[in-house]
């Protein structure tokens, strides 16, 4: 009684904890990513004028998103484009941000992408 | 006799300043207030936001360190006539920014402006930019060594380039102390603990950042 008693415990604190790093992560999105990438990730965002040098990534695009792993994603977060031969218009994050939450990031780009990418 | 008649005289008019400056600083206080500006703007520093949700549920510019981050004439002018500095809505990226600010008459700019102009934060050292005609290399750093233009609208021969989530620095040369803008690099944490910008502590030399503050400066 008492075990399952704590597997349930356990279930449901991995669910609260799954719904609030997906929370988070939106939040997260909307607060510094939407800027650039849209609020929906299709890369449209309102610092997307005719003048912006670049398209920045269109995370609906699931075949081109599942090429990268999340270590990929999270390095890009943290150190910007030029870690991945990307523009400098993409900004390192990773004086902002802390791990966790860069990690509920990347799980809302894989629901924006709805893919798991490849193998770490 | 005629040194210390001087020295008298150089009090007098030192006292008589300071006076009209507290006086002005306290009537600025009175139509800020009286004008509710505090129901948008923060003039209670320092910044104490630890969340998203804190800073998004500001209504405007905190302006507890306004005398340390603005130019005088150019606040005073602005006051007066104020047209949007930032192309979206405060703290949102997806709803232009309305406009509609309240103006003042030109007797309560000045006073306004004296009193926000008394609002300072300890941490902008004074003169620590050093402001020229150019500064290539705070110009490389911003336009294509850092994502500054990606955020910031600023002039360019055709009139003006760049992103619109950030303020505009179209003429920040007038409007922002370059002191100030150093210091906003240096220690973010200080003025605004959430921001939509990155972080650049520890990305930028401090050489860098005084080349974008004196880049930023020379923006007409």
């Amino acid at each position: 009684m008492s075990r399952l008693l704590l597997m349930g415990v356990l279930i449901l604190g991995s669910v609260i904890t799954g719904i609030g790093i997906a929370a988070d992560g939106e939040k997260l999105f909307a607060f510094y990513c939407a800027q650039c990438h849209g609020s929906e990730g299709k890369g449209d965002g309102p610092n997307v004028t005719g003048d912006f040098p670049v398209d920045p990534r269109d995370f609906t695009e699931t075949a081109e998103m599942n090429k990268l792993s999340n270590a990929d994603i999270r390095n890009v977060i943290i150190d910007g484009g030029p870690i991945a031969d990307k523009s400098p218009m993409m900004p390192p994050w990773g004086k902002t941000l802390n791990d966790e939450e860069v990690d509920a990031l990347v799980q809302h780009l894989r629901k924006l992408c709805n893919c798991t990418g490849k193998a770490d | 006799m005629k040194t210390a008649a001087s020295a008298f005289l150089g009090l007098i008019v030192l006292v008589l300043a300071t006076g009209a400056a507290r006086a002005d600083g306290a009537a600025g206080k009175e139509v800020f207030e009286g004008s509710d500006c505090q129901s948008c703007h923060f003039t209670q520093g320092p910044a104490t936001e630890k969340t998203i949700d804190d800073q998004l549920a500001k209504m405007g510019p905190e302006l507890w360190y306004a005398g340390s981050k603005f130019q005088r004439p150019w606040l005073e002018a602005w006051l007066q006539d104020p047209q949007p500095i930032r192309p979206m809505k405060f703290n949102s990226v997806m709803e232009p920014n309305p406009g509609g600010h309240p103006a003042l008459s030109v007797g309560q700019a000045g006073s306004v402006a004296d009193y926000l102009m008394s609002l300072t934060s300890d941490v902008v050292e004074a003169g620590a930019v050093k402001v020229k005609k150019k500064n290539l290399k705070g110009r490389l750093i911003f336009v294509k060594k850092m994502p500054c233009s990606g955020c910031h609208q600023f002039p360019t021969k055709k009139k003006f380039s760049g992103g619109m989530s950030g303020p505009s620095l179209v003429g920040a040369g007038e409007r922002l102390n370059p002191d100030w803008v150093l210091a906003y690099l240096q220690k973010p944490k200080v003025f605004k603990p959430v921001k939509m910008m990155p972080v650049f502590v520890g990305v930028l030399r401090d050489k860098d950042m005084k080349n974008v503050a004196a880049h930023v400066a020379t923006f007409k």
